[in-house]
């Protein structure tokens, strides 16, 4: 395979190339098809499952209500400050444990996205993650944004878009971010009986009620997008069926067997048969919603959507209309069957065209650098949250569902800039010994996107390592091409 | 060329840099002076009934003993100021500061999240806009600029109006020879040729000047955005944000501190914007309130009501707005927060209409969406 291609290759669907890794001989596409199997699940070994973070969650709660309750019993509580005490160090022992599983699931992630070989795979999962972009802002779902990675999205990205949907909108990190978890049917058990005996003295501070919020966005930016022909009436029904989806609470993950940390509580659930999109469905609890998801699924508006999004964040800012059409009737073929979708894009010619490319987001830039250079970004996984909230792009924190931007226009600011020059010059001082030819190094990541003009600044650096910093900010190692 | 930004620094200052900006047009402002807005996001929800004790609210003393502060600066007799807040104590007896109480955006509930959300995209709903309200403002405005001194763009000033964000650089120096021979392979690319320009020229930095070492403290950060907003060809709406301000514990001490942060970063804006200070109001929001009663760890928990604090030459200050409702009993919101007697988006409403002349019709439609029903709040400017 031509070295260029299989560059080109690298660049637009994987996370840069990897030095020697372009060697392997054969048709790019058929390289880039065949990275689409399944990863070894050893490289997440070791991370806590959201069952288990939800039982020792439950568990550290339920501490914290005794110690209140105990701050508040004038018997037991011999000084307030020394509950006070007791409380911070709670508070810290919950930061010391569930801060560090944090920093090793980061670890873990960007260790596996510099040295894995299947780095088009890599993508695929990093594209999903951002279009169910869930923020470790939001308190309840700090827990669970990066588990939801691993345990929603890697095994769904190779198959059907409606597990895929299923999978993303039953995890704890969801369901809480978007607050379903605590959505309640208006005519609902919970809110009929609840409402009677909240009132008289807990006073109004917990309201029972229907939340939107997951409905909204599953619609607007999950499956149909904002010009998907749904209106208010079809984000109220979509609520009200989703009713119940909830995380497994004390009892459930007591009651054993699988815990899963999904429950669907009927107490909660709205009764009564849902109208969607013109659809009837009947009452069937959990089956209810499960039903209307898998029809989202499949509907030309979301077809459309994502085939949109894809072809926008592999081909180009504004993507051929004709690639998407063909990407959106491929989806419908073939039921959303997320392979075949893919296979088309990495056959396109669209996608291989001289007017085809991207900017590159912080993320990736750093990604592909590190993968160039061959340097290890899971070592300090600490430091490496700090450098990419200065770049804008801190990982699981965008700023809202609908997850980090994806055009050049949103990236590329003076600022932006400035900063991935600062940073190629630090990356390019860290650059071990056997990678320090400038030239060879440009070669092997850029292919093609080596033109004439960083060639001949390459060859006259200074040293090697301007040589490098110089490869890492110029406008060819930005782009993908 | 040679582009060492060193040697530009020193030889140009900022006003050589004002060709790399945008050309501002002029806007519809009042008396055709050319207005700057500074927006200061406090996430957490800020105890505005800390900030500003009531004192002559027979409710305050009994419900409040313990987190009322001591010795608090005198206002208008009903109010005292937080002693922490000796420079915008300074501002008020100039006329130059207007506090308001008893202010909320729409959103009703507790989370913090949701509230932020609401505020920011300027609607009562979250999710309501993906884009946020002081971006439609600049869009409205026609030819002007916002910047938000932040690494992330905030979702107030996310859109498609013209913005963009700076934040302190990374600490690695940069070798001049490095940009030197990155110029014109930069300016070969159509798309990065002006951006590249202006990183050559340090253009943000230089008008940064010294906060370019800023560590993203408020004051540092206050005193970055004056500097912008106040040079010539700059950017005319400026965003900072700071958090920490969630105090369900300790709070008389968190408070203490972060109040003393808040007044030294109005005095490092002042200070640094002193030229424009005539033509300039900073806005200070936060989510939501905080209950009255105190709980169990000497904190307040998340209420409703807030306080707005607005600062700046063209503020009608040296008095307290809003409409204040009382702390008795039948007074609360659901029997436990301040009420909110205004609408964060009417305060704002009438900041942006009369200080920066965006039309009426722009602000109900555009700038919050279906705020019709929402009164333009009167009297806070001029």
């Amino acid at each position: 395979m031509a070295l260029d291609r299989a560059a080109s290759a690298s660049n637009r669907f994987g996370l840069g190339a990897r030095p020697g890794a372009l060697a392997a001989p054969g048709d790019p596409r058929d390289w880039l098809l065949a990275q689409l199997r399944p990863v070894s699940p050893s490289a997440f070994a070791g991370l806590p499952d959201s069952a288990e973070t939800l039982r020792r969650e439950l568990a550290f709660r339920r501490e914290r209500l005794a110690e209140r309750r105990a701050a508040r019993d004038p018997v037991t509580a011999s000084a307030d400050a020394g509950s006070e005490d007791a409380r911070n160090e709670i508070r810290t022992r919950f930061r010391q444990t569930f801060g560090r599983e944090l920093l090793a699931e980061l670890a873990a992630r960007y260790r596996h996205a510099v040295r894995t070989e299947q780095d088009f795979l890599e993508r695929l999962v990093q594209f999903w993650s951002n279009h169910f972009a869930v923020s470790i802002d939001k308190r309840q779902a700090a827990l669970y944004a990066a588990p939801m990675e691993r345990e929603a999205i890697r095994p769904h990205v190779l198959g059907r878009f409606g597990d895929l949907l299923l999978a993303v909108e039953s995890h704890p990190g969801m369901l809480r971010y978007l607050d379903n978890a605590r959505s309640i049917g208006e005519g609902s058990w919970l809110a009929r009986v609840g409402s009677r005996r909240m009132r008289p003295e807990s006073g109004p501070t917990r309201k029972l009620g229907l939340n939107e919020n997951l409905a909204r966005e599953i619609l607007e930016l999950h499956t149909l997008g904002v010009d998907g022909g749904y209106d208010q009436a079809d984000v109220l029904e979509l609520a009200r069926a989703l009713t119940g989806w909830g995380t497994a609470g004390r009892r459930e993950l007591r009651a054993g067997g699988p815990l899963a940390p999904f429950a669907f509580r009927s107490a909660a659930h709205e009764p009564g048969a849902r109208r969607l999109l013109g659809r009837r469905y009947p009452e069937g609890g959990v089956e209810q919603a499960r039903a209307m998801l898998s029809d989202l699924a499949r509907h030309p508006a979301t077809a459309r959507h994502l085939a949109f999004k894809l072809a926008r964040h592999f081909v180009a800012d504004q993507p051929p209309p004709a690639l998407v059409d063909r990407l959106a009737r491929t989806w419908l073929d073939g039921d959303g069957d997320l392979p075949a979708v893919y296979a088309v894009l990495v056959r396109s010619d669209e996608a291989w065209s001289a007017s085809a490319r991207k900017f590159k987001t912080p993320n990736d830039f750093v990604l592909s650098a590190a993968r160039g250079l061959g340097i290890d970004l899971g070592a300090r996984p600490e430091a490496l949250v700090g450098l990419f909230r200065r770049l804008g792009q801190p990982p699981f924190l965008p700023r809202s569902p609908a997850g980090f931007a994806d055009t050049a226009a949103d990236w590329s600011g003076a600022d932006a800039l400035g900063k991935r020059v600062q940073l190629a010059q630090a990356l390019a001082a860290r650059a071990p010994a056997a990678h320090r030819q400038p030239l060879a190094t440009a070669r092997a990541m850029l292919g093609r996107g080596l033109d004439t003009d960083l060639g001949a600044a390459l060859r006259r650096a200074e040293s090697p390592e301007q040589g490098l910093a110089l490869l890492l900010a110029s406008p060819s190692f930005q782009w993908r091409t | 060329m040679r582009l060492s930004r060193r040697r530009f620094l020193i030889a140009s200052g900022a006003s050589a840099t004002l060709a790399l900006w945008p050309r501002t047009a002029a806007w519809g402002a009042p008396g055709g002076a050319d207005p700057r807005l500074l927006v200061v996001l406090l996430r957490g929800g800020l105890d505005g009934l800390h900030v500003l004790p009531p004192l002559d609210d027979p409710d305050a003393a009994r419900l409040r003993a313990a987190l009322l502060p001591d010795a608090p600066l005198a206002l208008d007799g009903s109010f005292g100021l937080h002693p922490a807040l000796g420079f915008a104590h300074t501002l008020y007896q100039r006329g130059d500061l207007l506090p308001v109480v008893a202010v909320a955006p729409p959103y009703r509930e507790r989370s913090h999240f949701d509230a932020q959300d609401c505020l920011e995209n300027g609607t009562g709903t979250p999710g309501g806009s993906h884009t946020g309200w002081l971006n439609r403002c600049v869009g409205a405005m026609g030819g002007a600029e916002g910047l938000a001194i932040a690494s992330v763009m905030p979702l107030s000033l996310r859109g498609p109006a013209p913005a963009r964000t700076w934040s302190p650089p990374l600490p690695q120096a940069v070798d001049p020879r490095l940009l030197e021979r990155l110029a014109p392979l930069y300016a070969a690319d159509p798309e990065l040729a002006t951006a590249f320009e202006q990183v050559a020229a340090g253009s943000l930095d230089a008008m940064a000047g010294e906060s370019r070492r800023a560590r993203g403290r408020l004051p540092d950060l206050a005193g970055v955005a004056a500097r912008f907003l106040a040079a010539a060809g700059g950017p005319r709406v400026g965003f900072v944000e700071d958090s920490g301000w969630d105090t369900h514990g300790s709070q008389a001490r968190v408070l203490g501190r972060k109040l003393a942060e808040l007044d030294a970063a109005l005095e490092a804006f002042h200070d640094a914007a002193r030229a424009v200070w005539p033509s300039t109001v900073v806005v200070v929001l936060t989510e939501f309130g905080r209950t009255v009663a105190i709980n169990g760890t000497g904190g307040t928990d998340h209420g409703t009501g807030g306080l707005a604090l607005l600062a700046g030459g063209p503020v009608a200050g040296g008095r307290i707005g809003g409409d204040w409702p009382g702390l008795g009993v039948r007074s609360l919101y659901e029997g436990r927060d301040l009420r909110p007697t205004g609408d964060l988006r009417g305060l704002l409403k009438g900041v942006l209409g009369r200080h920066l002349g965006v039309s009426e019709a722009a602000l109900e439609t555009q700038v919050f969406p279906d705020s019709r029903s929402v009164p333009r709040m009167e009297g806070l400017i001029g």
